[in-house]
């Protein structure tokens, strides 16, 4: 068998397919893209339309409320460099795009977790899947996505929901599925519904992992924003590979340093929020 | 489901021939064992699976605490989880106040659950992010009682135990015998007339254990509580328990009062387990009394009527106190008017010695 001709019609075939999908199912993937920019659109207009200083303020006092106060001034100090350094609107287009793609990941990562967590069947047929998911290269399903999405927000969107699910969902799965066996006998014995049992037993002593686990969706969000600049995302991922292209060595390491500040600065809020809302249970 | 002037002898739990057979294959097992009399050997190498409770058989009337005493792997803790079905029976019956528990749908269930047993565990389980009164109403709030109304039955059951300043508190900040205190209450909110006890004191120290013990006990009489109370001490089934059922290796080998156990042992295991048991206060005049025919055979000359009289419920410590000074060595035993026998003092001396009364050589 002439292993070369194999390849040569499979490669036939995916572009067969990719052509097909465009030619008969555009509006779906039109739809999509079109939700998806509002999506974004909508909240990076949110953050990018207030004054930024007001902005900041926002930031400062969450990081006052949720962290310490030291970590307020950091905050604000932080995010006043990056506009400083001229990458306001950068910034937070960045922050924008992180937003929108970890809410969405959410949304689904924290459902299908839940039921993971409840069902090891079905969580044995999800690991495979996330397992793929997180090693494939992201290079390899950008561009089928920008063939359906096109160049925009809406591509460099999926591909970072694709990686936030993961977390989101390993973590919600593992604290549904810990719960502590006395107090599901505790459940039982007291006469609850399943719906009860949810939610007044098995949801508290999960909530640190799924806390846990929206950071670290947040986290690979994060870290999917420079490789999404590649197709078009805007913000400072567009901004380091727009550098790099043109060897701008200096610009490429002031949009790296508005993406740390930002990464640290929500690492905190969101770890500390965790911890507030679980501070009871230790 | 039944009528409120409730005979004191009502058996709130029935449970006839119960088993449990754990493992895949249990149904073929279970079957195998009813046909072809397998023993625990052979069904764990024909079928894999593991008797945990074999043909168990008990009963608990109201108002009593029942104690099924094992040690771990003896098919105790099993054995009470079947008795709300947080574990399903393979074979037997069980019926609570009558209904059986295996016909009932799982709204029944819950609903018994609920209202009708309540369960307290060695590992307390108190929920760690509630407040001790929020931990006490847990039960009221899964039957949908509103704040207001379960927070005040909460608080009556935390007065009972002895615990109204601590209800705001977390149960982090209570010690080990607190939070089992919790544990109690909660139970006792929803006014369950049974409560199951699941080695509710095994994990305290031994002062705090006997404290609670007795707390437990007068609390659950002045409640007219049943309760099944698990353990693997023999003391602690003794001091609570009204009536004693000793497991081992998933089956029942002997249920009755201490005092039948102690002084009647039903085999070789129960009687080395009761080996270091002390007769003096265990044993009453009501278990060493001989009856007065028996004795005025042997005595024709006494009149029972003129002996040091004593109660049925005096121990044998009691009745020594009274032989030292009896002149025909003899106690007679009346219940009131009724004269129940008559305690010799050999018959004294070998309860004391801790052997059978009513030897073959004495009659």
């Amino acid at each position: 068998m002439d292993h070369g001709q194999t390849i040569e019609v499979f490669d036939a075939r995916v572009d067969d397919v990719l052509n097909w999908l465009r030619d008969n199912a555009g509006f779906v993937f039109d739809n999509t893209r079109a939700a998806l920019d509002s999506f974004y659109g909508g909240i990076n207009w949110l953050l990018a339309t207030p004054n930024p200083y007001l902005v900041m303020a926002v930031f400062a006092g969450l990081g006052l409320w949720l962290v310490s106060w030291r970590f307020a001034v950091l905050a604000g100090a932080g995010l006043f460099f990056c506009s400083a350094m001229g990458l306001w609107p950068e910034t937070m287009s960045t922050l924008a795009l992180v937003i929108a793609s970890t809410a969405l990941g959410l949304v689904i990562g924290l459902p299908v977790g839940v039921w993971a967590g409840y069902h090891p069947k079905v969580d044995q047929l999800v690991e495979p899947l996330l397992d793929t998911l997180q090693t494939l290269p992201p290079y390899i399903y950008l561009l089928p996505a920008i063939a359906l999405l096109g160049y925009g927000p809406a591509t460099s969107l999926v591909a970072t929901v694709l990686v936030a699910i993961a977390p989101a969902l390993r973590l919600a799965s593992l604290g549904i599925r810990m719960t502590p066996n006395e107090y599901i006998e505790l459940g039982n014995a007291s006469g609850i519904s399943p719906l009860q049992m949810f939610f007044k037993i098995r949801l508290p002593f999960a909530v640190p992992s799924i806390m846990a686990g929206i950071n670290q969706s947040l986290m690979m969000a994060f870290g999917m924003v420079v490789i999404a600049g590649i197709v078009g995302s805007g913000g400072l991922g567009q901004a380091i590979y727009e550098a790099v292209r043109t060897l701008d060595i200096a610009k490429s390491i002031d949009a790296s340093i508005a993406i740390v500040i930002l990464t640290m600065v929500l690492d905190r809020l969101t770890q500390s929020a965790g911890q507030q809302k679980t501070g009871a249970t230790r | 489901m039944n009528s409120p002037n409730t005979s004191p002898t009502e058996v709130l739990i029935d449970c006839q021939g119960v088993w449990k057979v754990f493992g895949e294959k249990s149904a073929q097992a279970m079957k195998a064992i009813a046909e072809r009399k397998l023993s625990k050997t052979e069904v764990l190498r024909e079928f894999d699976c593991v008797v945990g409770v074999s043909s168990a058989s008990l009963q608990v009337r109201k108002g009593e605490i029942f104690c099924i005493m094992g040690l771990s792997g003896s098919g105790k803790s099993t054995l009470i989880r079947m008795f709300n079905r947080l574990i399903d029976p393979t074979g037997g019956e069980i019926r609570i106040k009558g209904q059986s528990l295996m016909q009932l749908d799982a709204k029944g269930l819950r609903a018994m659950r609920a209202k009708h047993i309540g369960m307290v565990f060695q590992a307390v389980a108190l929920l760690p992010h509630r407040n001790v009164l929020e931990n006490a109403a847990f039960g009221l709030e899964v039957q949908g009682l509103g704040k207001t109304e379960r927070h005040e039955i909460a608080s009556k059951a935390l007065a009972k135990v002895g615990l109204s300043d601590w209800a705001h508190k977390f149960p982090r900040e209570l010690s080990g015998g607190m939070q089992q205190r919790v544990g109690l209450a909660r139970a006792i909110a929803a006014d369950p007339e049974i409560i199951l006890m699941d080695e509710p004191f095994s994990a305290l120290d031994p002062l705090i254990r006997r404290q609670l013990q007795d707390e437990f006990r007068q609390l659950a009489k002045e409640l007219g509580k049943s309760a099944v109370f698990i353990t693997h001490d023999l003391d602690e089934a003794m001091r609570i328990g009204d009536r004693i059922a000793i497991m081992k290796d998933g089956v029942i080998v002997q249920t009755g009062t201490a005092a039948d156990i102690v002084m009647n042992p039903a085999n070789a295991y129960v009687a080395e387990f009761v080996a270091g048991i002390s007769h003096l206060h265990l044993v009453t005049a009501r278990s060493v009394l001989r009856p007065v025919a028996e004795f005025q055979k042997s005595h024709p000359s006494v009149d029972v009527q003129t002996l040091p009289r004593s109660g049925p419920d005096v121990d044998l410590d009691g009745l020594i106190g009274v032989m030292v000074d009896a002149p025909d060595h003899a106690i007679a035993v009346w219940d009131g008017q009724n004269l129940l026998g008559v305690v010799t003092s050999k018959g004294l001396l070998r309860s004391v010695q801790e052997k059978p009364v009513h030897s073959p050589a004495e009659a």
